[in-house]
């Protein structure tokens, strides 16, 4: 497949999915979320498409579904054609039987209305009229194939993210359509959840199915893609193979960031033997780079060594001290301890928690900020003591950006909003609308402060999210995911704010599962599993420790894992 | 799991405590197995037969039925606290119609000044047991039905499935409602908003509240209104279902029984008046 797929080399007869000068806007805007978008899919291709926020990629997957325009009505022009028909006319109880959609949310994608996943799986088959025993031969093959069997009986509420996610896959993929359209699959699920999807993904695409994924996850669609649909703006970019569409000199300007492989070998002019103007897009290519890489490595591993990391005194002064900590939901004697005496000292290094959901990540800074009160063992916060204070009274010294823009939001003007904290701790109005203004010129967002929070994108509200915490003026910062939903774009914002904060002397404590993030940005990462921390030191010495790794089922960040594939000792943060 | 998942599976799901907001015990009884309109039908029978006989042991009959049944499901815990709070009530009646009933004649136990009478505690026992029955044949019911299983049977027989699938998914979206609601009152906690303290600072504190909940039910809806499109939920298509309700021989029977009952007590009423 590699290099052969060229756009033009598609008979444009005979393809899955023919989609001609597709123009679409949605109803109440302005502009058109789709400009013009033209391309053609054959059977069993695996295709990504990469693209930053509002670039039209979900837009585009809801088209192919007939969502786009027959759910969300506006205007529309030009043609899809999928399985033969045409995708606005066709109802969407037809096409769905041709095109599965799965999109990122994987709470909303449950029915709601069956409480075991079985029944939940059978749901759209009941809505076709298949009969009983046909429907649980396609159940019971779809459950073996996502390998979520073990779960059918259980209440899909109950599961875990990637666990419901495999459910929702599995529903859309027992209807048996020739095409699964994938909407950032991954985007809300932890790094197991994550794999565990990418599996069951690449298995459907072996088993023949016609793949079209949205994803910013780009080493992944660099492996798995046969061919990236680039969109920017509305617009396709390009259409073509991972190597060609990454190596584009002009990529970043779409907001799209090549695989880490590709921007290590663009800055050190490796390419792809014979073809100049190909780099590598997979970890497997970058095989025959294997001695430059570590005579790389070692040349950074040493100047970071003569630099040194010492921390200046600042950042040695304590913050938090945390003594025998206990914490569990239920109350009881056999309550399951989510914390189980935890000793931890927070200082001023921006420190990142990371390890597997569940793993008490949440719970822990929940404690810090008050929001939870210890079941044992104590937190002092400068010293002193703070389980009996509320968390309103806390909120002037510590800081909490929630995962969800949604779950905080209710003023009808970003600046109301990002003034909201600082007027409830005591700020008169002039200072907290000054400090407002700032918090919005850091994220970004200065021309945005008086328009409504609900006409923004996802990433922008969280990035309102962040600025109304930010203009509290705490001394501690806790981030709950802060890239969850952010393009490159978005995810640099971040860094810029994190080391930002960090360089005013805040604490920055944030929980990701974003591992290259955190090699990027955090001079401190806590590994925590089973309520404990499993791992405590800068990201050099807790990314050089497999079994930990392998404990709190945690992956390295791609740079430090391709060091390591390819058997390089050591690892080394590579700022490409 | 009656319906469709049988054998080692279904064992699993009996410790998963279901998350909903429904009474239904799945404790896998024969009343959990039995046709929710075998149930309906029996809240029918005790309800009108006691009504049309009029006579008090026939309450008692019924009221004693439907214990006995509670009692073989081991269902009758999960029935105490209806009947708790049913006392109350049971209670006043009694103060208020034995003191003051307006046909009160013969005393029946005095208490210094306080005199209750035969005829208003014969009434207040007739409201207290019709009470009763209505709340135990209606507790069998409740308990013993997943709300998903009733409106299975009821969509099978055209029961709009549009409606069907409103009344299910309450069961399943309102707690996860109610968990949205307390992360969004952490959220504000977080920002200096003062939760705790007198009504004035809670009713305040509502406010910052609303709109969050309001706008992620409306995306949550928006959003599953669109996973249902995508799983044919417009299908013209007749609806089929993972297993046949197999109507057991046992509800045919007591469905039958249950008729007879109710023909009975009006025969025998009919036949009372008319001897009189």
């Amino acid at each position: 497949m590699e290099n052969s797929g060229r756009m033009d080399s598609v008979a444009a007869g005979n393809a899955l999915i023919e989609v001609e000068n597709l123009k679409y806007r949605y109803p109440h805007t302005q502009s058109l979320a789709l400009k013009g978008v033209s391309f053609c899919v054959n059977q069993g291709e695996f295709i990504g498409i990469a693209g930053a926020n509002k670039a039209g990629k979900s837009t585009l997957t809801q088209a192919l579904a007939g969502l786009v325009p027959q759910f969300y009505k506006g205007a529309y022009g030009g043609r899809v054609v999928v399985d033969g028909r045409e995708a606005d006319k066709t109802p969407i109880c037809e096409i769905c039987k041709s095109v599965g959609l799965v999109f990122q949310n994987p709470f909303n994608q449950l029915s709601g209305a069956k409480d075991s996943v079985y029944e939940e799986i059978a749901f759209g088959l009941q809505n076709m009229g298949i009969a009983p025993e046909e429907m649980r031969r396609r159940i019971d093959e779809a459950m073996a194939l996502l390998d979520i069997s073990q779960y059918r009986g259980k209440n899909p509420f109950d599961l875990s993210g990637g666990q419901m996610q495999r459910v929702a896959i599995a529903s859309i993929l027992v209807m048996e359509p020739k095409i699964l359209v994938l909407d950032e699959p991954t985007s809300q699920l932890d790094p197991a959840g994550t794999e565990e999807v990418f599996k069951a993904v690449l298995r459907l695409a072996k088993a023949g199915k016609t793949i079209l994924m949205v994803e910013q996850k780009i080493e992944k669609l660099a492996e798995y893609c046969n061919r990236i649909l680039l969109m920017a703006d509305g617009a396709v970019v390009d259409f073509d193979t991972p190597e060609r569409i990454f190596s584009r000199a002009d990529l970043e300007k779409t907001g799209v960031q090549p695989p880490v492989y590709t921007r290590l070998a663009k800055a050190q002019g490796w390419h792809i033997d014979g073809k100049p103007e190909l780099y590598p897009v997979r970890l497997a290519q970058m095989q025959p780079f294997r001695e430059p890489l570590a005579a790389l490595v070692r040349q950074l591993a040493d100047a970071a060594a003569v630099e040194g990391a010492d921390t200046p005194e600042t950042e040695r002064q304590t913050v938090f001290e945390i003594k025998a900590l206990t914490f569990s939901y239920d109350e009881g004697a056999d309550a399951r301890r989510v914390i189980d005496g935890l000793n931890l000292c927070l200082d001023g290094r921006a420190t990142a928690i990371i390890g597997q959901n569940g793993a008490g990540k949440t719970t822990l800074v929940k404690l810090l900020k008050g929001l939870l009160k210890p079941a044992g063992g104590s937190i002092y916060y400068n010293g002193t003591d703070i389980s009996g204070r509320t968390v309103a009274s806390l909120a002037g010294e510590v800081g909490y950006v929630f995962q969800s823009p949604d779950d905080q939001i209710f003023k009808s003007r970003v600046l109301d909003e990002v003034m909201f904290g600082p007027l409830n701790i005591g700020m008169d109005k002039a200072a907290a609308k000054e400090r407002s203004l700032a918090a919005l010129r850091m994220v970004g967002l200065e021309d945005a402060a008086e328009k409504n929070p609900y006409d923004l994108e996802l990433a922008e509200r969280k990035m309102v999210a962040v600025a109304s915490v930010l203009s509290m003026d705490t001394r501690v910062i806790i981030f709950d995911e802060p890239t969850i939903a952010q393009d490159y774009a978005g995810r640099e914002t971040m860094k810029r704010i994190i080391r930002e904060l960090s360089g005013q002397g805040r604490l920055v404590i944030a929980i990701l599962h974003d591992m290259d993030f955190v090699a990027e940005c955090f001079t401190r990462v806590i590994v925590m599993a089973h309520g404990s921390v499993l791992a405590d030191g800068t990201p050099k010495e807790v990314f050089d420790r497999e079994q930990i790794l392998e404990e709190a089922r945690i992956e390295r960040p791609y740079a430090a894992a391709m060091c390591n594939a390819l058997g390089i000792e050591g690892y080394v943060r590579l700022d490409i | 799991m009656p319906l469709s998942i049988e054998g080692k599976d279904y064992e699993e799901s009996m410790v998963i405590r279901m998350k909903s907001i429904s009474l239904y015990v799945d404790n896998g009884t024969y009343l959990t197995r039995m046709h929710p309109f075998t149930k309906l039908f029996y809240i029918l029978t005790a309800v009108l037969t006691a009504v049309i006989s009029g006579n008090l042991w026939v309450y008692a009959i019924f009221v004693g039925i439907s214990s006995l049944a509670l009692v073989s499901a081991g269902l009758f815990k999960k029935a105490v606290p209806l009947v708790v709070f049913s006392f109350t009530v049971l209670i006043v009646i009694f103060l208020i119609q034995g003191l003051f009933y307006y046909r009160n004649e013969t005393p029946l136990l005095e208490l210094g000044a306080v005199v209750f009478y035969r005829e208003g505690v014969l009434y207040a026992v007739r409201i207290g047991l019709n009470i009763l029955n209505m709340l135990f044949s209606f507790a069998i019911f409740v308990l013993s039905t997943k709300p998903q299983d009733l409106v299975e049977a009821l969509e099978r027989k055209g029961f709009s499935p549009r409606f069907g699938y409103v009344i299910t998914s309450v069961f399943q979206i309102i707690p996860q409602m109610m968990g949205t609601m307390s992360t969004i009152t952490d959220a504000q906690r977080s920002r200096g908003m003062e939760t705790e303290g007198g009504l004035l600072v809670r009713a305040r504190a509502f406010i910052p509240l609303i709109s969050p909940v309001v706008m992620n039910s409306l995306t949550n809806t928006r959003e599953r209104a669109i996973a249902l499109e995508v799983r044919g939920f417009d299908s013209k298509e007749r609806k089929t279902y993972l297993s046949e309700w197999k109507k057991q021989k046992s509800d045919t029977l007591l469905n039958i029984v249950f008729l007879i009952i109710i023909v009975g007590a009006i025969i025998w009423k009919i036949a009372d008046v008319w001897i009189l």
